[in-house]
């Protein structure tokens, strides 16, 4: 609160108080008051006047600025109203109490909420465990089936478990320091990892994989980049085109290490390029194939996002999709 | 016939597993009864214990620790858990390996195998025979009739899965399969290119048509 402020808000007492000491001042001088008298008069109650605002100005201004550091301190800046220190008057003991009411029905309605998301991201979690049961017994007795039919179960048993998988990833995301343990790691490691969790759809395909400068170490998390890396397999096989490759390779820029997936399947339109890592966007691909979610590349940037891996996408209709990650220099966790 | 004792709750796995370890050359010991495991695991003298962490009412780490406490018998964690911090806590009380469910099957027998070479102490060997030749697998040659002829990584490992796999045929996508496990991501055209270079390598050492194409079947050697 500046002083000019200040002078505003009051403007209108102000006024009011000096037309009402022009008014006794007239009154005063038609009743035969000296006019020396009047002029001391004046002086003195302007004088008392303007030493109260001056007062209460300072007053309130070293008021509001204590209140002020008060919020600026607060990591969660709705629990204010718990936080004030008693009133000085009656009107600010009525407001103040006003704003713990209504502080305290948001407290309530935040600690609900975060308990209910809780509840529902443990659940998700251990469903997810669940299902894997009969998902395994289901894959050991396909082993039994016969050629066409195993083959057919097997590939749908395959899209369950990169559901299941995608479920639980998104859970995740929720609290991610209590899953991810960052550690060096050699890019060829992960890079066959990912390769050998999506063998059965990649070998289906009929992709031809090649790999590249694959020797640099990064620092990351093992479970997530696979599952990072496994969405973009998976994207790279659904929009294969003609004899579809999968180029992964790997450059050193300075600190940073870039990984890239590159397939020359068919591409996406320019205009939809920005739009791809957004929640639940499929495209015009994801809509004529069918099978998109929308929900893994919007799962690949937030969890890189974590990572402090820059995640970026480069297509040209027809010809193919590269996606690269940058991943963070190694000192960023020495 | 080496034994892998089972414990695991859910019986469709368990049954299942059982079949798959039989039929692979193991002796499986399915575990029926949860209530005094690491006894029955003393009593049946595994070679090897698959173990599950979601046990009902019993944590599977510490019927981990008990069986450690009274014998050195390598023991794999089958779970569906796969946090950090899951996997940190079971190894940390003495695994030897970690396998999450759903797992895929071939990667599970490969670990079987892996954990149990190491606790015999047998290694790989190095050289394969059959057929009339020495494959070296350190060399990457192979031999026959005193001549050498020396393999690229993938010609070597396309005839070493043939010699495993003698007088059977092997079908392409069989093949190619356990190329990818070896970290050769090759498809159809690219493994008849290759086939036809270590079919004229063959030749030169005298031994045509030794790799016979069963047409629509696969391989046979």
């Amino acid at each position: 609160m500046t002083l000019q402020e200040f002078l505003a808000d009051r403007m209108r007492g102000i006024l009011f108080w000096a037309s009402f000491m022009a008014a006794a001042a007239l009154f005063l001088s038609a009743t035969g008051t000296q006019t020396g008298v009047i002029v001391i008069l004046m002086i003195v109650t302007a004088l008392a006047a303007s030493t109260m605002q001056a007062m209460d100005f300072l007053r309130r201004r070293t008021r509001l600025r204590e209140l002020e550091a008060i919020l600026n301190g607060l990591d969660k800046k709705y629990l204010f109203s718990e936080c004030v220190p008693p009133a000085r008057d009656l009107y600010e003991d009525k407001l103040l109490e006003m704003l713990r009411r209504s502080g305290r029905s948001m407290i309530g309605a935040v600690s609900d909420a975060q308990a209910a998301q809780r509840e529902y991201q443990e659940y998700v979690e251990s469903w997810v465990h669940e299902i894997k049961t009969p998902i395994t017994a289901a894959r050991l007795i396909c082993r039994n089936a016969g050629g066409e039919i195993r083959k057919k179960l097997s590939h749908e048993l395959g899209q369950m478990e990169a559901h299941v998988e995608r479920a639980l990833f998104y859970a995740r995301a929720g609290s991610p320091e209590k899953d991810v343990v960052i550690r060096p790691f050699s890019l060829e490691e992960l890079v066959s990892q990912s390769i050998q969790n999506h063998k059965e759809l990649l070998m289906q395909g009929g992709v031809r994989i090649e790999t590249e400068g694959l020797d640099s170490v990064v620092y990351t998390d093992k479970k997530w980049i696979c599952f990072i890396l496994g969405q973009l397999l998976q994207n790279s096989v659904r929009y294969r085109g003609e004899s579809p490759v999968i180029t992964m390779s790997a450059r050193q820029a300075g600190k940073q290490v870039s990984l890239t997936v590159a397939d020359n399947g068919i591409g996406i339109p320019a205009h939809e390029l920005p739009r791809i890592f957004d929640r639940g966007f499929t495209g015009s691909n994801g809509r004529t194939r069918g099978g998109s979610t929308g929900m893994g590349l919007y799962l690949c940037r937030k969890l890189t996002e974590f990572l402090e891996i820059q995640i970026q996408a480069d297509s040209e209709e027809g010809q193919g999709t590269d996606v690269t990650l940058v991943f963070p220099a190694m000192d960023a966790f020495a | 016939m080496q034994k892998i004792m089972i414990i695991e709750d859910d019986a469709v796995i368990r049954d299942e597993l059982s079949l798959l370890l039989e039929n692979e050359g193991y002796q499986a010991v399915p575990v029926q009864d949860f209530t005094d495991v690491p006894g029955q695991a003393r009593e049946k003298q595994p070679d090897l214990i698959l173990l599950d962490l979601g046990l009902p009412n019993r944590d599977g780490s510490l019927i981990c620790g008990e069986i450690r406490r009274q014998s050195s018998v390598p023991i794999i964690f089958v779970t569906s858990r796969d946090s950090a911090m899951d996997e940190y806590r079971a190894l940390s009380l003495g695994g030897d390996d970690y396998i999450t469910k759903p797992y895929n099957i071939p990667v599970l027998l490969a670990r079987v195998r892996a954990v149990l070479r190491r606790s015999s102490g047998t290694l790989e060997p190095d050289v394969i025979e059959g057929c009339g030749m020495k494959v070296s697998l350190s060399k990457g040659t192979v031999t026959a009739g005193g001549k050498t002829e020396e393999l690229t990584r993938n010609e070597l490992k396309i005839l070493s899965y043939l010699l495993a796999n003698e007088g059977k045929i092997v079908p392409r996508a069989d093949l190619i399969d356990a190329l990818w496990d070896s970290q050769i991501y090759i498809d159809d055209n690219t493994l008849s290119v290759n086939m036809t270079r270590l079919r004229a390598k063959l030749d030169n050492l005298g031994l045509p048509g030794c790799i016979k194409t069963r047409r629509g079947m696969g391989y046979q050697l």
